[in-house]
């Protein structure tokens, strides 16, 4: 079973998950969409989380992505993610600058 | 087409083989997009051809058997780097390559583009027998008994879809080699052989089981000594029937061959294994003289001419030009024939990414083994690039060729030629970045002359207990764990993987990744400042202890 | 339940399928049903009687029962049927096969379409290691198709 979700003050979850054409990051927007900037990512209250995961996770064959689960973020603009992994995923590599999230088109 | 020197020429045969490989994959990417395989079902399949999903991107990791490549081949994977990745792709411990930023809908087509050049990226990942390694001075080397490729080479066709052993517990990684100078870490692998010259001329084959790195790290015990040619294969398939039978399943961290080894004692492996062997057909299994002569015919032998000077020409040139003499002394390694020698090219350059190579540079590479090696390329287990037989008096002008691209580090086998896995900057299962610190060190450490002083050092880094930096074989290793979403680093000394392995001793409690290249800094002026002459790392480790080094990598200042 | 027939052998339905534990008590069994941690060598002392032996994959990465049907074939000489079951993938349709497995019962999902397994039982026309099959050497080395 998925642990309980424990969010710091001026914490919130977003959605996450990889692409199943080409395996890019992408987050989940509030109109359904999956986006591969962070900064479009619905934040979430932990309390909703676990409704709106189960929902598109189980939309996620027809969406195209896989693997989806929850992280938490700094509700910052754009949000920033707790961990380090989720911030390498978010932006890039980070031995690549020229590879970061930001700078593609 | 002429044989390639090295490696085995595919023929019809083995390439009708490919292509049917290559459109049961597409099959199954085609049934994964529509729903009728899911993800779980998918995943193991897709690994079984070397595709992963890691962080940003599908990694695709093309198999190199036994490590071996011609120039064609070569350039066919700077062809893909530069079409379908980045501009660059990454050489694993494993002597295989990955592409860093595949598409699962480009997968098929670059599968097809690697077999027009005879490569594939079968069983490079999987509960599956694993692609062979084999040592990276095979057929050169003047230490070797027996060169093991062509034995590498019928293992590799032996294991490729077996109908048993494809669905193993776990992974299963095996390694040969054919010199007394252990260049494969064969006892941390499932199976290590080693081979040496039998009576009849067919050699026989040293057998060590359940070695490995990983979260529980073991060196691999003999289970035979002398293992005759013909019964090589019966043999391997006893030992893998006896782990598909017994090796657990419940638990991901237990299901390694060693860890059946080490529950049941080696002996009891051993009479399992004569077991089986007693209840096979062994005659349907037997390994026969004319299959290996035919697989043998398909390798090309080097024409080894040189000039009767090659080797005063080079002590000429060694002595008028001390850069030069410097990269010799550090990457070079005695040939079997006099006119020849064994130089490996640096994939390390000082603050670079280890194990990475651009497209430009391996194109460049490719034209320099045609020019200087036969088109022979060999990709080492510690992510460099061996050119196997160069003539002595043309070295120079290798290493002129291979420093326009800045691939003439000087420090193979020192502190600069550091071992990392791609770590939390690529790698789903990571726990912290095995990158950025392997630059740092390779930062502090840039000066050749220091790393000279040094002397032999080995530096592995592993992002996570999985361990493919091979953090437990290192000299100094340095394992990634993740306390709380941050990056610390668990250091260890003492681990090697040559003759005498040994597996590497936890110094304390992991540190923050900012302070980690600093206490490693500490280790090596502690060995600085107390070795007595001649003494390398691991000698002045042997004679004081751990506690010294301890102590000095959590010095506070 | 609907059943593929992998070679030659036409599959048999039978009614009473017993597990190993239970083989002792019935003598009319001719089936019985190995989980993929049972000892094929137990059987032994029924394998006159039996007509089919059922290996039950829990799920498609569990391969102890390709060992399973080795060890039927080449070791205890089993002559019957051997048909597997459970979670099992058409891409594995030549590997059972080439254990010794005659039969399986077709997945209830997609995976279940017969075209799959034929197409998948036809995809390689060589293999590199011997079989439980009869075989002959195709050119030079280690390579084997099937003799017909
Ligand atoms: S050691 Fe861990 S982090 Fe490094 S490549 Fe292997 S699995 Fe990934």
């Amino acid at each position: 079973m998925k642990r309980p979700v424990r969010l710091e003050p001026g914490q919130k979850l977003v959605l996450t998950a990889n692409r199943l054409l080409d395996g890019r990051t992408v987050w989940w927007c509030a109109d359904g969409a999956w986006d591969l900037h962070i900064g479009r990512a619905a934040l979430l209250d932990a309390d909703e989380a676990e409704a709106v995961l189960a929902r598109v996770a189980g939309e996620a064959q027809r969406d195209g992505v896989v693997g989806v689960y929850d992280t938490a973020v700094q509700a910052a603009v754009p949000p920033e993610p707790v961990t380090v992994r989720e911030k390498i995923r978010a932006h890039g590599p980070t031995v690549h600058p020229e590879f970061a999230v930001e700078t593609e088109q | 087409m002429s044989i390639p020197v090295g490696h085995y020429q595919y023929d019809r045969i083995d390439r009708d083989f490919l292509q049917a490989r290559i459109a049961e994959f597409e099959g199954q990417v085609q049934r994964r997009l529509d729903g009728t395989l899911s993800e779980d079902e998918f995943k193991p399949l897709r690994l079984m051809n070397g595709l992963y999903l890691q962080l940003h991107a599908y990694m695709l990791r093309v198999a190199i058997p036994y490590g071996i490549l011609d120039s064609r081949q070569l350039r066919k994977l700077g062809e893909i780097a530069r079409r379908y990745d980045r501009d660059y792709g990454h050489f694993t411990t494993r002597q295989n390559i990955q592409f860093n930023w595949i598409r699962l809908e480009d997968t098929p087509a670059i599968l097809r583009e690697l077999a027009e050049v005879d490569m594939h990226a079968i069983q490079t990942s999987g509960n599956c027998i694993r692609n062979v390694t084999a040592d990276e001075y095979a057929g050169a080397a003047a230490d070797e008994l027996v060169d093991p490729r062509v034995h590498a080479e019928i293992l590799r066709q032996w294991s490729t879809l077996h109908p048993e052993f494809t669905f193993l517990p776990r992974k299963f990684k095996i390694a040969i080699s054919g010199s007394p100078n252990d260049r494969v870490a064969a006892r941390f692998h499932d199976i290590g052989i080693l081979a040496r010259p039998g009576e009849d001329g067919a050699p026989v084959f040293r057998i060590f089981v359940g070695g490995g790195l990983g979260r529980t790290p073991v060196i691999g015990e003999e289970l035979f000594d002398s293992v005759r040619e013909e019964h090589l294969l019966a043999t391997l398939e006893a030992i893998l029937r006896v782990y598909n039978a017994h090796g657990r399943r419940d638990n991901i961290y237990k299901a390694r061959i060693k860890i059946l080894v080490q529950a049941i004692g080696v002996e009891a492996y051993r009479e399992a294994v004569e077991a089986e062997l007693a209840q096979m057909d062994l005659e349907r299994y037997r390994l026969t003289p004319e299959a290996v002569a035919a697989i043998r015919s398909r390798f090309a032998v080097p024409l080894l001419e040189a000039p009767a000077d090659a080797d005063a020409v080079l002590a000429q040139q060694r002595r008028e030009d001390p850069l030069f003499d410097r990269w010799v002394r550090s990457n070079t390694h005695v040939h079997r024939d006099p006119g020849h020698i064994i130089a490996t090219i640096s994939l390390k350059p000082a603050g670079g990414i280890p194990g990475d190579a651009t497209s430009a540079q391996i194109a460049r590479l490719a034209d320099l083994a045609d020019a200087y090696s036969f088109g022979e390329i060999r990709i080492t287990h510690l992510q460099n690039v061996v050119l196997g037989h160069v003539r002595k008096d043309r070295l120079r002008d290798l290493w002129l060729g291979l420093s326009e691209v800045g691939l003439a580090e000087a420090n193979i086998g020192l502190i600069g030629d550091i071992v990392a896995c791609p770590g939390l900057d690529y790698c789903a299962l990571a726990n912290a970045r095995s990158i950025p610190i392997a630059q740092k060190l390779g930062a502090r450490f840039a000066d050749t002359a220091l790393q000279a002083e040094i002397g032999a050092l080995r530096i592995n880094i592993s992002g996570c207990i999985n361990a493919c930096g091979h953090h437990h074989a290192g000299h100094i290793g340095l394992l990634g764990v993740d306390k709380r979403g941050e990056e610390f680093f668990q250091l260890t000394v003492g681990g090697r993987a040559e003759n005498g392995a040994a597996i590497g001793t936890i110094l304390g409690a992991a540190l923050p990744e900012d302070e980690t290249v600093d206490a490693i800094a500490r280790l090596v002026d502690c060995y600085l400042g107390r070795r007595e002459s001649g003494e390398t790392f691991l000698d002045t480790l042997t004679r004081l202890g751990h506690e010294p080094f301890r102590e000095a990598a959590y010095e506070t200042v | 339940m609907k059943l593929f027939e992998l070679g030659e052998r036409t599959a048999q339905v039978h009614d009473v399928l017993v597990t190993l534990a239970e083989l002792a008590e019935r003598d009319d069994a001719r089936a019985v049903l190995l989980e993929s941690a049972d000892d094929p060598a137990l059987l032994k002392p029924y394998l006159n009687r039996l007509d089919l032996v059922v290996l039950r994959f829990p799920i498609f990465r569990d391969g102890r029962g390709f060992t399973q049907a080795r060890e039927l074939r080449e070791y205890l000489r089993f002559s019957g049927e051997i048909r597997a079951e459970g979670h099992i993938l058409p891409d594995q349709a030549a590997f059972l096969r080439r254990c010794g497995v005659d039969s399986v019962v077709l997945p209830k999902d997609g995976n279940g379409d017969p075209a799959l397994w034929e197409k998948q039982l036809r995809q390689f026309p060589v293999a590199y290691q011997r079989s439980v099959l009869p075989e002959r050497s195709v050119g030079p080395g280690l390579r084997v198709e099937e003799a017909p």
